[in-house]
């Protein structure tokens, strides 16, 4: 099969969960729609590693992986946080970083 | 020794004065400050004498040394030594300038004796001789600017010497600017010589501009014109005048010293000091002496109308000084001098008098309101008279002798100075009349309160106030006034006043035509080069030059006489049919509400402009507000982007992300 | 002599300073300015003045693809620079010293940071090395003002920063280019400012650059019409560290022309040198007027400084060997002055309930009679009174542009006038006429005010006495600088220079 197939699912991923940050408001969808986004960036990389014949691109990947990991743990806790004191469920109800 | 050595230590003294004084102010007992000062100046003084035995005893054509202590200031070609001279000239100026000052320290130690700036005032006077000594022994313009500046400084410090008075503190600032004014002169003028000289040193600059200009050369006619700005500024020759009247808010020991006998003469010594080049270019030494002529007429009209006491004694400076630089400046070089000597001598005396007679008052300088002190103060009733006698130019006195003199010489000289020396005589005239007028008013007559007092033994303290301002007096800081001392009364004034009295009788024995010419031969070294150093006056016309100015005085005296002892009243009369002539002299000629127009209140107003208009609306306004606006223009666009919303931010980053896949994709395709 | 140890000390002594229990951070401090004092000290003692070009040179590559090096150097020009800075450092030390101050430990390591800025940019000779820490002077002088100062400061410094940095931001365009333009085809890019002076840039590149380092040398100095931050930053500005300020930092500039630009650009410099004398004449003029018509004392020394730069950069841009010494023993001196006048201004506060105003100031000179003389000496120079060291540096200012361009030093001349107008009515609101009604007098304080203030009358002095001691030394170095674009400008600087332009290209 031929390889470019993987990065236009990739690009299509990446593209599901970029259009979800944008369009949805719940701050944990926004977080899974960024974990969308990142794991295509693995799928591209990975692919790539392929293409290029060499194990650059999936050690990247496990690297991406991790901060990922790490992503989730403080995303979460964020939310969670938020939860708990203002129970917003609306990202725009919040600018406090307005300058 | 060498005159050299004799050289710096007459300047040695007086410094060393300066420095010690003011170390001590908190606990010098009684009046030690005023004996230690007056005798670092009879020290400087015997140096003096040292010095002028010294060259005596050299072969006339080497009578002049010069000696450098060590480089002040040499950079590409300009080469400036801290340098001495010692010449015929400079010692005669150091043995008049010490001399007098001598007796006037002597004198001061009673008259400032209750002040409470006693230390203070002895370290100005002595800072003051160091510097005017410095001017006159500077062998090079440099030396000689610092010691013109440093005299127009103690000027300053002395005049505003009651600091706590308004009217001193203005005079004072008065005096240094204009007195500033007069060093800017000097320092284009040392500019323009040194540019075509290449020398800063006197021999240097006199053989350099033989050679560099032609006779009555454009550059070196501007070069003796700034030359003058500077003597007239320091000399108060109009129109450079008008600080020397205020000058008189000084202590009077200060108006007789730097302000009569020695610091406003250094114009003189300077067109002297400078003659090969007013004689390379005549046009401006006839300027100057055109100048010179007018200031000695107008300052005698103005010493008639005034009636402050020190102000009539400072206009006859003015004019008196005028006839100095009218001799030097018509090159009749051992005139100008004599008178220059002689004036120190009666000029003292005059405003000791004064002082005295001030002291009796209360403070009271005003005419108008003396009278009567012959018998309450004999003394100083006779040694003021003397000191008449002499300004007004009655035969035998030292006055005579100089100012007719010069007078004669400029018939002699012919030509248009004939006119010059017409208006001298015209002025002897009126300066007799102005002497007497002073001593008749206030010795004469109806004795005043004060007077009358005084002969019961009792001096009259005035109140706190000062005459010219009505202020209050700030009895603090001293002003003249909480102690009084007059020369009946105190042994060091008297000695002082009898010395000037007998120098102001027999000084002109220095120079006598046809007899003693000693001062003419101990000054021939130095005016050796000049083209009229063989021209003499022969002694007949001298003579009879001599006794017209006899005439004059004598005329003049007598109309005083008549004026204010035979028919007393006339005066008035007189003043009120010619009102406007009074108010004219009586005004000065309007000279300082003219300058003021012309002038300070322009000034003013531009740095008002600059202030109101320039510094906010250009300076802050355009420039300032241009740079801090682009800034905080950019910085208010970038903040309008900090919505705050985080789903801004994501729509910015892949806004930001597919405009740079694209920029991409449209490179590589 | 090793130029990196003067260089760092003062730095050195903040961080020591940090680490220090509170009280001692200031005697740290102290050591370490009166160690760079005694450091330039002996250079002075040390120095060959027959030497034109640099001695004690350090050079190590730093950045050696983009072509910065660490080079530092001292030749006449900067000798006397880096003692005033010493020097004045001691003083604002000294007197920042015996009073109290909030975080002392911060306070005195930026003070410390000034300093190697400061020294740094007058040893720098590499321009890149010049710019970084030319603009590193400002870091410490944000904070010094921004934290200790006093009344509306934080608008003050934001003012002070915005205003220097764009003129900084203007200079660094122009070094690059500079550098950049300056390489010849095939080379290696160089900012050593030897490299840079031997290969010039054509006229016109030269006449923009040149506007570009102006713009940022005569915001610092200040010059007219670029001084609009000077008002507020002055009144904000804390005594010790406006001392530094108008004393030093107004200097950096002024010497960068004479180090950097007019050698390195000799034809704009020729071809702007009316320009730039209009700018000079103007600030004199207009500084003093504005300065006669202040009513708080700092910013009649403010604006007096304005004048004085303009003399400076008069003497500078007359392109004459006689008015550019003048204007390296003025800048000297005007350094020394100043940090006299301010602490004088700051007694005075001290004594009149912190009133700088003059309206309600005076009469001081009875109970304070010390001060009162040391006041007048130090006002005298001030306004070049013949026989201070000021005197020296004016007259021959004044004898260079006479030489040169005579209308603009006749121009200049009325400046002298107006000096003393402003000086002595300075003096005079404060210490003559009737007392205040802030004043409640009494004589400066042995321990506090006279260590700051005798050591500048007493140099003040022996400047006067000797000022050939400067001269002499700085005479080497001074002319050759100027010679090239003296030439350019079409004034014959005389045969013994003409030489010097051949000697030049061969100095390292």
């Amino acid at each position: 099969m031929n390889l470019v197939w993987y990065l236009c699912l990739s690009a299509a991923i990446f593209s599901v969960g970029a259009a979800g940050v944008l369009i949805r408001r719940n701050p944990l969808v926004i977080l899974l729609c960024l974990e969308l986004m990142l794991n295509a960036g693995n799928l591209a990389l990975i692919t790539f590693a392929r293409m290029h014949g060499n194990g650059d691109g999936q050690i990247f990947a496990l690297v991406v992986m991790v901060v990922a990991a790490c992503e989730v743990v403080v995303g979460l806790g964020v939310i969670v946080a938020m939860y708990r004191n203002r129970i917003a469920e609306d990202v725009d109800e919040m600018s406090e970083l307005r300058g | 020794m060498s005159a050299t050595t004799w050289g710096w230590l007459v300047l040695a003294f007086p410094l060393a004065g300066t420095i010690l004084l003011p170390l001590g102010f908190k606990f010098w007992p009684g009046r030690l400050p005023g004996w230690i000062g007056s005798l670092t100046i009879l020290l400087s003084f015997g140096a003096s004498l040292g010095a002028l035995f010294n060259i005596m005893g050299e072969h006339p054509e080497q009578r002049s040394h010069y000696d450098t202590l060590w480089t002040y200031a040499s950079t590409a070609k300009f080469n400036a030594g801290l340098t001495i001279l010692v010449d015929p000239l400079s010692v005669f100026m150091c043995l008049v300038v010490t001399g007098v000052s001598f007796l006037i320290h002597v004198y001061s130690i009673s008259y400032m004796g209750g002040d409470r700036g006693y230390t203070r005032f002895f370290t100005y006077l002595n800072y003051f001789v160091f510097s005017m000594l410095l001017l006159v022994l500077g062998g090079n313009i440099v030396i000689l600017i610092i010691g013109w500046a440093f005299v127009g400084a103690a000027s300053y410090l002395l005049i505003s010497f009651w600091y706590r008075r308004r009217t001193a503190t203005a005079a004072g600032m008065k005096a240094f600017v204009i007195n500033v004014i007069g060093d800017v002169g000097l320092v284009i003028a040392a500019f323009l010589l040194w540019n075509k000289t290449g020398a800063l040193d006197w021999a240097g600059i006199f053989s350099g501009a033989k050679d560099a200009f032609s006779s009555n050369d454009g550059t070196l006619i501007a070069a003796c014109l700034f030359l003058t700005m500077g003597a007239f500024a320091k000399s108060a020759q109009v129109p450079l005048h008008t600080w020397l009247p205020d000058a008189m808010e000084g202590p009077t020991p200060v108006s007789a010293l730097i302000h009569a006998a020695t610091m406003v003469t250094a114009g003189v010594y300077l067109v002297a000091r400078t003659h090969p080049l007013y004689e390379l270019a005549p046009t401006a030494a006839d300027i100057t002496a055109a100048l010179a002529t007018f200031t000695l007429l107008y300052a005698a009209t103005c010493a008639l109308a005034i009636t402050d006491f020190k102000r009539i004694i400072a206009y006859s400076t003015i004019s008196q000084i005028g006839y100095m630089m009218l001799g030097v400046a018509t090159f009749g070089y051992q005139f100008g001098l004599f008178l220059l000597m002689a004036h120190a001598f009666f000029k003292a005396l005059l405003f000791m008098g004064a002082g005295s007679v001030i002291s009796a008052m209360g403070g009271e300088q005003n005419i108008d309101r003396m009278g009567g002190f012959r018998r309450a103060m004999p003394f100083t009733y006779i040694t003021f008279t003397i000191g008449a006698l002499a300004l007004a130019g009655l035969p035998i006195f030292a006055g005579w002798l100089a100012k007719d003199g010069i007078l004669g010489w400029t018939f002699h000289r012919g030509g248009w100075y004939i006119a010059l020396g017409l208006v001298g005589y015209l002025t002897a005239l009126l300066t007799a009349f102005y002497s007497f007028r002073m001593v008749f008013r206030v010795f004469f007559g109806e004795p005043v309160r004060e007077a009358q007092l005084l002969e019961g033994g009792e001096l009259v303290h005035g109140e706190h106030r000062n005459p010219l301002s009505g202020e209050e007096e700030d009895t603090d800081v001293g002003f003249p006034g909480p102690e009084h001392h007059i020369a009946e009364r105190e042994a060091t004034m008297k000695v002082a006043m009898s010395l000037l009295a007998v120098l102001s009788l027999a000084g002109g024995i220095v120079l006598i035509p046809g007899v003693t010419e000693w001062l003419q031969a101990f000054l021939e070294p130095t005016f050796s080069d000049s083209g009229f150093v063989g021209s003499h006056v022969p002694t007949g016309s001298e003579w009879l030059g001599l006794g017209v100015g006899a005439v004059a005085a004598a005329a003049g005296i007598a109309a005083a006489w008549f004026a204010y002892r035979a028919r007393p009243g006339m005066t008035l009369e007189l003043r009120d049919r010619f009102g406007r002539v009074h108010a004219f002299f009586f005004n000065r000629w309007y000279f300082d509400e003219l300058f003021d127009v012309i002038f300070v209140r322009p000034t003013l107003a531009v740095a008002r402009f600059f202030q109101r208009v320039i510094e906010p609306g250009v300076v802050q306004g355009v420039l300032v507000g241009g740079a801090t606006g682009v800034v905080r223009l950019s910085t208010n666009f970038a903040r309008s982007i900090q919505s705050g919303y985080l789903r801004a931010y994501a729509g910015l980053l892949v806004t930001g992300l597919f405009g740079l896949v694209l920029y991409f994709l449209i490179q590589s395709s | 002599m090793h130029l990196t140890i003067p260089l760092f000390i003062p730095l050195a002594a903040g961080i020591v300073g940090l680490l220090l229990p509170r009280g001692l951070a200031r005697w740290a401090s102290l050591a370490g300015t009166l160690a760079v004092l005694g450091y330039s000290v002996a250079m002075i003692v040390d120095f060959d003045s027959a030497t034109r070009g640099l001695q004690w040179v350090t050079n190590e590559t730093w950045i050696d693809t983009l072509g910065i090096h660490y080079k530092l150097g001292v030749d006449g020009l900067n000798l006397f620079l880096i003692l005033a800075t010493a020097f004045l450092w001691v003083i604002a030390t000294l007197y920042a010293a015996v009073r109290e101050w909030d975080r002392p430990r911060l306070f005195y390591f930026n003070l410390g940071l000034a300093e190697t800025a400061v020294l740094g940019a007058f040893l720098a000779q590499d321009l890149a090395l010049f710019v970084v820490f030319f603009d590193l002077m400002l870091v410490p002088f944000y904070f010094l003002i921004g934290a200790w100062g006093r009344g509306n400061r934080v608008y003050a410094t934001t003012k002070f920063v915005i205003y220097t940095l764009s003129g900084s931001l203007l200079m660094l365009a122009g070094a690059v280019a500079l550098g950049v333009l300056s390489t010849p085809e095939g080379g290696q890019i160089s900012f050593q400012l030897s490299d840079l002076t031997v290969h010039p840039v054509g006229h016109g590149t030269q006449v923009w650059i040149f506007l570009l380092f102006a713009a940022a040398f005569l915001i610092k100095a200040p010059a007219f019409p670029l001084h609009g931050w000077v008002p507020e930053t002055y009144r904000a500005t804390p005594i010790p560290v406006l001392i530094l300020l108008s004393g030093i930092l107004s200097k950096v500039g002024m010497y960068a022309f004479l180090r950097i630009v007019i050698p390195i650009m000799p034809g704009a410099s020729a071809t702007l040198q009316e320009l730039m004398l209009v700018i000079a004449v103007v600030s004199i003029l207009y500084g003093s007027v504005l300065a006669f018509s202040q009513d708080d004392a700092r910013l009649v020394v403010a604006y007096s400084s304005i004048a004085q730069l303009g003399f400076i950069l008069l003497g500078i841009f007359a392109l004459d060997p006689k008015s550019a010494q003048g204007s390296v023993i003025q800048m000297l001196n005007h350094a020394v002055v100043v940090a006299g006048l301010f602490v004088i201004i700051g007694v005075i506060a001290a004594r009149a309930r912190e009133s700088e105003s003059l309206e309600r100031l005076g009469g001081m000179a009875l109970r304070a009679p010390v001060l009162a003389g040391l006041f007048l000496i130090v006002a005298l120079a001030t306004l070049a009174m013949p026989g201070s060291p000021n005197f020296v540096g004016e007259i021959l200012i004044l004898f260079g542009t006479f030489d040169e361009k005579f209308v603009y030093g006749l121009v200049a001349s009325v400046g002298v006038v107006l000096a003393a107008v402003y000086m002595i009515r300075l003096y005079q609101r404060t210490m003559h006429n009737r007392a205040g009604p802030d004043v409640a007098s009494s004589d400066l304080s042995y321990r506090l005010d006279l260590p700051a203030l005798a050591p500048v009358a007493l140099v003040l002095i022996a400047l006067g006495l000797y000022p050939q001691f400067v001269l002499h030394r700085t005479e080497a170095s001074t002319t050759p600088k100027i010679v090239r674009a003296a030439i350019k400008a079409g004034s014959d600087p005389g045969p013994q220079h003409a030489e010097a332009t051949t000697v030049k290209g061969a100095t390292p």
